[in-house]
Order: C-alpha cells, then structure tokens, then sequence
C-alpha cells in the first residue's frame, strides 16, 4: 500500500458580517413574527449563553451578503494567512446546512464567489459536522498527494431562515400568532458567518502549522430520526416520503416543512449518544485526555456544556475546563462555521505553542453525528 | 479496548454500555412506537404486564447477592440489603398504575413472564448465586441508569400521548425523580471492590448482559 503523507493545516481565515449585533437587537434583524415579540427569545439566549453575535441582514432585514460569499471571503483570508492566494488552490471543499442555491452544490457556488480558475471541488451539505466532512476531503486530498494546496470552508446564513415569511401563514404558528418553540428556539440559537482552513504537504516555512493527527466521523442516523432538520413536517419527520417535495412547495410552506427546526427532547438523547461515542473513544486509546493541551469544542448552548461534564468527570474522560477555548458568547453558533471561526480565534490569542494538542470536536443533532480532528502543532 | 481498573475507568466503560443498551432500547419496535407517535393503551398495559415479573425480581436476586458476599465486604451486603429493601414493593405502583388505566389487577398479577424475561431473571438469580457477585454492579448501573435516565422521559411521553392522568403512570415518573440520588451512591459500592481488574471486567461484562436481556425483555413485548 502506498504510503499516504502527513497534511497540515497551514492558514486559517474567517468571516464576520457586519458589526456585533447585542442580544436586545437580534429580533430586529430577524424581524418580528405576526409582529409580535419573540415568546422564548430572551430564554433561549441565556441558555445559550450568547451575548453578540452577526448578521449578514442588516436591521431592516435586507440581506448584506451571500452564504457563498462569506466562504469565498473566509478562502481568501486562509490563503492569505497561509502566505498563498487562491489561484494557488488544486482542491476546494465547501460545507454549510443550507446554501443560497438548491442546486447545484455550495462548493460550485463558492467557486464562482471566488472566481479562480478551474479547480477540483466537493460539496458537503448536513448540519454543523459538514465542516469536519469538506476537512476530511481535503485532508486527504493532500494527504494522497493528488493536491498540493487544499481548502476547507464552511457558511452559514441562517438568518434568512428566520425572517416572519418563513413563518407566517404555516402550522408553525398558532391563532394567536406565536411561534412553536420548536422554530422559535433556533433563531435565537444561530448565526452567520463563514471559516476555512487551508491544507499543505509541508508545515508553512514560519511560524505555527497544524499538523493532522486523524478526523473521525460517526453517524448514529441509523438509530435516531432527524433531531435538526427542515423539509418535513414536525409530526413526521422520519418518513422520506413525506418530505417537502412530494406535496409541493406551496403546501410543504403551510404545513411548516420548509423551516428549520429542532426536538428538544431528542435532543437530550442525543447528547447521550455523542458522549457515549466520546468515552468509547477513550476507552480505545484513540483520544487520550491527558495529552489534549487545546480543546476546541462545538456547543450551542452554556447549559448543554454543564450537563456533560459532570459525567465526563466521573468517567476520567474529561479534559480540564482551564484548557477549553469558545468564543460562543461573541459570535453566537454559526452552524457549519463555528469550528472554523473558534479555530482562527483561538489561533489569533497566540496561546498555542509548539508540540501541543488541539483536540476539535463538533457533535451535530441533525441526525446523531459528532466529529472529532486531532492537530498537533508543529 | 478497555484498559484500567479505576472506579472512574469503570465508569467511563459503563457508560459506553448504557449507550450501547439505550441504542438497543432505541430499536425495539415497542419503544420505536412510544417514540414516534404510535404508542396506545394496549402498548402500556403490555409494558407494565411484561414489567411486573420481572420488577419483582429484583429486590429478590438483589437478597441473594446480599447473602453470597463474604465477612470482608460486609459493607457492599449492608448496602445491598437497604437497596432491596426500599425496592422490593415496587411491582405494587406497576399493578396500581395498571389498574388505573382501567386494567383488571388479576390480568397483570397473572401475566406470564415473556422470553426475555426470563432470561434476565434467570442471569441475574445465576450472577447472586455466585461467591462475592460483584459483577451485579454492572447490572444495577443499567437497571438504575434506566430508572433515573429513561423512565422519566418515557412516563412523560406515555402521559402525553395517551392522555393519562399521573397516577397511571407513577411507577415511571417516580423512578424518573427518585433514582437521581443513585449516582452517588453507586460510585461509593463500586470503591467498595475496586480496583481489581478481574472485578472490573466482570463488572462491565455484567453490564452489557444484562443491557442485552433487558432489551430483550422489551423487544418481545407485543412484538
């Protein structure tokens, strides 16, 4: 068997729109449901623990920028920062959950925001774990040599999903004019913005490179239904054939299929799971914490964290909370984006030194996934 | 896989078996119904029939641990002993909430134990009757791990969706509020014969076994 080389990540961009919107603000942006107040606006976000966040919409609702080009603009500043342009790109893999376009894919739509010459490219679309699927291509794109010059983005524009006509007139929202909380919650939950990361054969000749110990993905779709999702009707999310399409897309609205929305109560199954899948990968050598100096997890909620550690703390699977880097309460969960963007701040603190672990973990409850990319810096 | 004999490196294998178990719960048809909308009267009276025999089961195998652990652990068998004690009337709130849902109490205390059934009872009265059954901690980690993690949140759903007022579904909700205190308690009994790797195996192995049975149990419930 050929013998596969080591990738590294060598630059790292993001992009953020606008200015810091603060919480008393965001609905704003949103706009107003029946033009009402959101009812679990305010909870959700002290359960989020989000203090500021972006917006590619700007206070009337009008939209400031594309999801494809906030990733073309996070592409170019990881070349930058990699001291590369992205004429220099072989290989380009885009994530987000929803894309400006149903067809074709994000990367396809990126490619053109970018405006490069030709390029290989791959289009990862699922919830906040797509970010670690394009990294996986591109690892390994580099890593089989095919590639010299790799990037990974991620995007999301969330926001739009969240203006009132995504709403109103659906069966989302009752006679009194308030919103299921299903709905309601996840827009306080999300935000914009796009990461990328782009990868090398070779560490970058100055300065810090990330050297990729291993990316691993598991999916447990097999044993739950969607958690996230959008597309189906709350009450029966789990049968592909009654999906959005099959009624049309005038009756899917008014059945509330086309909105994003989220099971709480699943939700906390879930979470078992990811931990489950975690401590499994203690229990087998493949994640030791106690040599994990960085841990860079994905969360969308301060309280969802609380729950966690105590049971990784009895389990001797958890890594010490003085080593945990998020930026959750600035910039809010962007989805797809938010490893990304918490690894390019978390790069910019210059906190990381040589030799170190950065352990990055990114659960998705679309449907049961959690990721994990290990990096080394060298 | 699996290195270590720490209570916390038990603990973290143990909990990688309750997910193992709850994966498997997860797929039963029964627990498929509960959790998609399609769970009815005659599901929950069958659960609480198919629960009964073996409920009442458990402080009993739990008494005759007690009594196979040596002088040196007397410790573990006062625990035991106090644990059975406080559960051995339970199977009594699974009659009461059966009847309350409008069930005859002579067709729940004359249910026959199902195949799975009897296959747990069997393990666990086989795993008490040995010397020093330390293993049966494993088992207690998913039977109690299902008490405080799951009943709560299926007496919830079962509440909700069929209509139920909360004395038909006590003996779920009351697991769901009593066992969180448990916890605690348990890491105390598994400091009590660790560490000792052999113990430590036949702990998680216990675990994983009954796990298995348990959703055994559940999958020949009207299946």
């Amino acid at each position: 068997m050929t013998q596969l080389a080591d990738a590294y990540i060598t630059g790292a961009g993001a992009f953020l729109p606008g200015e810091p919107v603060g919480r008393a603000a965001m609905e704003d942006h949103l706009g107003r449901v029946c033009g009402r107040d959101s009812l679990l606006g305010r909870r959700a976000l002290k359960w989020n623990g989000v203090e500021t966040r972006h917006y590619a919409l700007d206070a009337e609702g009008r939209a400031t920028h594309s999801n494809a080009g906030m990733c073309a603009q996070a592409v170019r500043a990881a070349a930058t920062d990699a001291g590369l342009g992205v004429e220099d790109l072989g290989f380009l893999a885009a994530a987000t959950t929803q894309g400006d376009w149903l067809v074709p894919g994000h990367a396809a739509a990126v490619h053109g925001e970018l405006g490069c010459g030709p390029l290989e490219i791959a289009s990862f679309q699922s919830v906040c774990g797509s970010s670690i699927m394009a990294a996986k291509a591109a690892w390994q794109a580099v890593r089989t040599g095919e590639h010299a010059v790799a990037a990974a983005c991620a995007g999301e524009f969330s926001s739009r999903w969240f203006r009132p006509s995504f709403f109103e007139g659906t069966a989302l929202v009752d006679a009194k004019g308030r919103l299921r909380g299903e709905a309601d919650y996840l827009r306080f939950t999300l935000s914009d913005g796009a990461g990328a990361v782009v990868l090398e054969p070779a560490p970058r000749p100055d300065g810090l490179s990330l050297k990729v110990a291993f990316i691993d993905i598991v999916s447990l779709a097999g044993q739950f239904e969607p958690c996230m999702w959008a597309g189906a009707p709350l009450e029966v999310r789990g049968d592909p054939l009654a999906t959005w399409s099959f009624s049309g897309p005038q009756a899917a609205h008014a059945a509330g299929a086309v909105a994003l929305l989220q099971d709480f109560d699943l939700l906390k199954r879930v979470i078992r799971a990811w931990v489950g899948v975690y401590l499994q990968k203690v229990d087998a050598g493949r994640i030791r914490p106690a040599e994990v100096d960085h841990l860079l997890c994905h969360y969308s909620a301060k309280s969802l964290r609380g729950e966690i550690v105590s049971l990784l703390e009895k389990t001797a699977g958890m890594i010490p909370e003085a080593k945990w880097f998020s930026n959750l309460a600035s910039v809010g969960n962007i989805g797809s984006a938010s490893i990304w963007v918490m690894l390019e701040a978390f790069l910019r603190t210059g906190r990381l030194r040589r030799g170190e672990r950065v352990l990055c973990v990114v659960p998705e409850s679309g449907r049961a996934l959690v990721g994990f990319m290990l990096l080394e810096a060298v | 896989m699996g290195e270590g004999a720490e209570v916390s490196d038990v603990l973290r294998r143990l909990a990688v078996a309750f997910a193992e178990f709850e994966a498997q719960l997860d797929g039963t048809p029964l627990i498929r119904k509960l959790t998609r909308g399609r769970f009815t009267l005659e599901d929950y009276r069958a659960f609480l029939a198919n629960l009964r025999q073996q409920v009442k089961d458990g402080a009993l195998w739990m008494s005759r641990a007690a009594s196979h652990i040596d002088e040196d652990h007397l410790e573990l068998r006062s625990r035991l002993m106090r644990h059975a004690v406080t559960e051995h009337r339970d199977f009594r709130l699974l009659e009461a909430d059966y009847v309350a849902t409008g069930g005859a109490l002579a067709d729940i205390q004359g249910a026959e134990k199902n195949i799975g059934s009897e296959a747990l009872s069997a393990w666990m009265f086989h795993e008490a009757s040995r010397p020093n059954p330390f293993g049966l901690l494993g088992a207690m980690w998913i039977i109690e791990g299902l008490g405080r993690i799951k009943a709560g949140e299926w007496g919830r759903l079962v509440r909700d969706r069929l209509g139920l007022p909360e004395e038909a579904v006590r003996f779920l909700l009351y697991h769901g509020e009593n066992d969180t205190t448990h916890m605690a308690e348990f890491e105390e009994m598994l400091a009590l014969v660790l560490p000792d790797a052999a113990v430590a195996e036949r702990i998680v192995k216990t675990a994983r076994v009954t796990g298995r049975l348990y959703a055994l149990q559940i999958e020949e419930i009207g299946a």
